[in-house]
């Protein structure tokens, strides 16, 4: 053993691994010591009882012989039971995808939703064998009120808004028209296989196979974003498929209401019928507005927060939680209530709340959202060990085939139709990877969980799990190969530009005014007039200070310099300075040529005295703008605690040694911003 | 109003424009009706003042370079083969002509993305040398910032824009390092009506 530090990288996978077998056997073990105790906790409440009544009588009798000595050491479990038993359970979650992610082989071929999975079904197994009885199962309360919404609140508050609205009339037309046809193609067809004799299944009526379509029919966010945002395809199609799964759940809200309700009674009429168009449109739009109210109510009481910075996360968090909540209660979309409050409030708050609220934000958000990802898979696995199964051969592979098929068919059909109407038109190799993407996930699980008992709910539940585990593991680890085999675009990294910002609203305002000369009323038109109202009116009220007055392109001008500078002091020690720096001034300067003095002034010193007076009005309100989303990167924060005064010294006494051999006076404007930035912290 | 048999035969050099610009009769007719309502005194040629009453071009910041833009240099009216011949860079790209222009018999259209990018950088390009100096620029950002800024602050703007984009270092943008600059931004999408399809 030579050097103690090499050596821990060579150790720690099999270590980790061995750690993490130990702590398995220590959860199960503790896991199993709670159904001990469960049973033997009530006789301890009563034998204390019973003890001190019997006390006094020995008290009376054999006095000093019977008296309990004062317990030194105690063992209460049930009184922590309940937090005890969930920490673990996270704990365990946690250190599992801690564990994938060291070990690098496996993460590189099966995504880590498929793991994750694996894990929950040993988990479960054991438990099973261990005791006897049944695992947890993931109970659909705890689904849709605790662990879907952050991973939705993640979503929808970082959502790109020009793709999302660029492209809405495709999204909507997939996720609405697409997933009546997915509903209505898989329930009638099942009811034929239904028909077939021999198969068993002929007390499976109409009603109930549409009910089952509907519930298999809804591609699912959450599957969608663990399976795709491992393999970075372009923005397009990222936001097409992930689009359509957040807008498909007014759809299936509905329908699954309206078959829930009217498999009871047998027959829907063509009144009910009418009636479930009129529920969709109510649900969504209603949805919709209850998270808009909120996210109104947010954006202006952030406008208020400058005197308490420390609770500012927490009306983010609050508000859209309620926005949730709220619409859960009228039976609308949960989900588009939530995505339309994050939406709505994320421009108006990020003006108004201080870099460490906005920091405190994104990490929080990205951290629920991961642990409840890892919790709804693992839960799926120890669900799939638990439920009572009823596997019906024709039942399921008809399901697992109506499935693929439906989509690839609704796909096909719906683009034809949609290319008419589109200016980029979607290709075949677009299609493919859209039908391919549409992975069905635990809202399915936990829909079907909340049927009433019966033994169709039991065939209903091995179908839609089986359904999942097609679909996770084949198409979710056969994607990526098949994205590279395609040669599917990818997603392009860019940085920010300032020419792409300022040619893109001058494109904008163009197109404006070609549209106003052709007298067309067309999308730059009404983006323009809402710029315009959002301008005037709606920052006055939503928006504290002069911030409130800010052109869109000063603010992204300033996050740009910080962003430069804030890089450079980072990454100022390390070689890489000059290939950062040239992405600001150097990329004019090629190494082979000698560095040409520029015929411009060099920097006045009321210039300096603006830039100073920029950065120091805006450290406290700007931020770095998160370019390419991707769960698990966060950017450096140099607010953080570990870049130490001495780290920083060090980093500006090399920088200062690079920059002396460029005569670029730009170059030390930036060097003379990044001094600033280091006295500032 | 009419047939559009008998409003085509209004239009001068019909045929002629479709297999130019590449819009259909409809379109034509439509884009001559719309003609024709901008010609307030039906003299069958727009002027500067027929464009300042479209009252939302005022209010945009960038629209008297909109305006100047249709008039060709020199000329006070503009024609409406002149009108469609503009409006034809807003056309959506039609990839399969774009191929068989490719044989090199026809010139590239007008709603190709380097025609499109060259109709938006002679926006910039106001004296038409070909480049966009820094006076340019900032007459632009002043323009669309609207008074809300600072001297310095736009003059920090324009300071880093043209360092980001100027490569060959002769403190202007030409239509190259304007082309490069964008190259990231879908043109095709961005740069199109639907209207005009």
């Amino acid at each position: 053993m030579a050097d103690p530090r090499p050596a821990r990288s060579r150790f720690s996978p099999r270590l980790t691994a061995a750690f993490l077998c130990v702590f398995l056997l220590v959860f199960l073990r503790c896991a199993s010591a709670s159904r001990d105790v469960v049973s033997g906790s009530n006789e301890t409440w009563i034998r204390p009882a019973r003890s001190t009544q019997e006390d006094p009588h020995d008290h009376h009798g054999n006095s000093t012989e019977h008296k309990k000595a004062f317990p030194v050491l105690a063992f209460n479990f049930e009184h922590v039971r309940k937090p005890f038993e969930i920490s673990m359970w996270i704990l365990l979650a946690l250190l599992m995808k801690l564990g994938f992610h060291i070990i690098p082989r496996i993460s590189h071929v099966v995504p880590e939703s498929c793991l994750l999975i694996v894990v929950g079904l040993l988990v479960g197994g054991t438990i099973k064998a261990v005791e006897g009885t049944n695992a947890p199962v993931l109970d659909s309360k705890l689904f849709f009120l605790y662990l879907l919404p952050p991973i939705i609140l993640d979503a929808g508050y970082f959502l790109p808004i020009r793709p999302f609205t660029e492209n809405l009339g495709t999204i909507l037309v997939f996720a609405v028209l697409g997933t009546l046809w997915n509903v209505f193609f898989i329930g009638g067809t099942m009811f034929a296989v239904c028909q077939i004799d021999g198969a068993g299944l002929a007390d499976v009526d109409l009603l109930s196979c549409l009910l089952f379509g509907s519930i298999i029919s809804a591609v699912d966010p959450v599957a969608v974003l663990a399976v795709f945002e491992e393999i970075h395809i372009n923005e397009l199609l990222h936001i097409l498929v992930f689009g359509e799964s957040l807008l498909n759940d007014a759809v299936t809200v509905v329908l699954y209401h309206l078959f829930k309700e009217f498999s009871h009674e047998g027959s829907v009429s063509v009144g009910d019928a009418l009636l479930g168009v009129v529920c969709f449109f109510v649900v969504s739009l209603g949805g919709i507005l209850v998270g808009f109210i909120y996210g109104i109510l947010g954006a202006f009481t952030s406008r208020f927060t400058s005197h308490t910075r420390v609770i500012e996360p927490l009306f983010v968090f609050l508000y859209s939680y309620m926005a949730y909540l709220s619409a859960e209660v009228f039976h609308l979309s949960g989900i588009m209530s939530l995505i339309a409050c994050g939406v709505i409030m994320r421009p108006y708050v990020e003006a108004n709340i201080s870099h460490k609220s906005y920091t405190t934000v994104k990490y929080f958000l990205k951290m629920w959202s991961s642990v409840s990802e890892t919790l709804i898979f693992i839960f799926l696995g120890v669900s799939t060990v638990a439920g009572p199964h009823d596997w019906n051969w024709t039942f399921v592979v008809f399901t697992v085939f109506l499935c693929l098929v439906s989509r690839v068919l609704g796909v096909i059909g719906l683009t034809s139709i949609i290319n008419k109407f589109r200016i980029v038109k979607l290709t075949k190799k677009d299609q493919f990877i859209v039908a391919y993407g549409g992975l069905r996930g635990a809202i399915a699980f936990s829909l079907g969980f909340l049927l009433t008992d019966s033994k169709m709910k039991h065939m209903f539940l091995t179908a839609i799990i089986t359904v999942i585990f097609f679909t996770v593991f084949v198409q979710g680890m056969t994607i990526r190969p098949l994205v590279e085999l395609l040669a599917v675009k990818r997603k392009k990294e860019s940085k920010g530009s300032i020419n792409e910002e300022i040619h893109t609203q001058f494109l904008d305002h163009l197109l404006t005014g070609i549209e106003d000369v052709c007298g067309h009323y067309g999308h730059h038109h009404w983006k323009d007039k809402l710029n315009r109202f959002n301008k005037k009116y709606v920052k006055k009220w939503l928006i504290a200070g002069e911030r409130s007055t800010e052109p869109q392109l000063i603010s992204f001008y300033n996050k740009l310099e910080l962003k430069q500078a804030m890089m450079l002091v980072e990454s100022g020690s390390t070689s890489k300075l000059p290939s950062v720096m040239s992405s600001v001034s150097m990329q004019n300067i090629q190494p082979r040529e000698p560095p040409r003095r520029r015929a411009m002034p060099s920097i006045s010193k009321s210039r300096e005295e603006e830039i100073r007076k920029l950065l120091r009005a805006n450290l406290q309100n700007t931020r770095q703008r998160l370019r390419s989303y991707s769960r698990h990167d966060l950017m450096i924060d140099p607010f953080e605690d570990n870049v130490s005064e001495v780290h920083l010294r060090k980093q500006r006494v090399e920088m200062g040694r690079r920059v002396s051999f460029c005569t670029d006076s730009s170059s030390r404007n930036i060097h003379k911003l990044s001094l600033y930035y280091d006295k500032v912290i | 109003m009419g047939s559009s048999s008998s409003n085509m035969d209004h239009i001068p050099d019909a045929q002629h424009l479709m297999q130019e610009t590449g819009f259909s009769a409809a379109h034509l007719v439509r884009l001559y009706e719309r003609f024709d309502f901008l010609d307030k005194d039906d003299r069958g040629e727009l002027r500067l003042d027929d464009f300042e009453a479209v009252s939302e071009l005022a209010m945009n910041p960038i629209g008297d370079r909109i305006i100047r833009a249709f008039f060709s240099p020199g000329r006070e009216t503009v024609d409406f083969p002149s009108f469609v011949r503009i409006l034809a860079h807003f056309r959506p790209t039609d990839t399969n002509r774009t191929r068989n222009g490719r044989n090199g018999a026809q010139p590239e259209p007008a709603n190709s993305r380097t025609n499109k990018l060259k109709f938006a950088f002679q926006l910039y390009d106001q004296d038409r040398d070909g480049k966009i100096s820094r006076e340019e620029l900032l007459q632009v950002l002043r323009a669309m910032l609207e008074m809300q800024v600072t001297e310095e602050q736009l003059q920090s703007i324009a300071e880093r824009a043209i360092q980001e984009a100027d490569l060959d270092l002769d403190d202007t943008i030409s239509f190259d390092e304007f082309k490069k600059s964008l190259e990231k931004v879908d043109i095709e999408h961005k740069m199109s009506i639907r209207f005009l399809e």
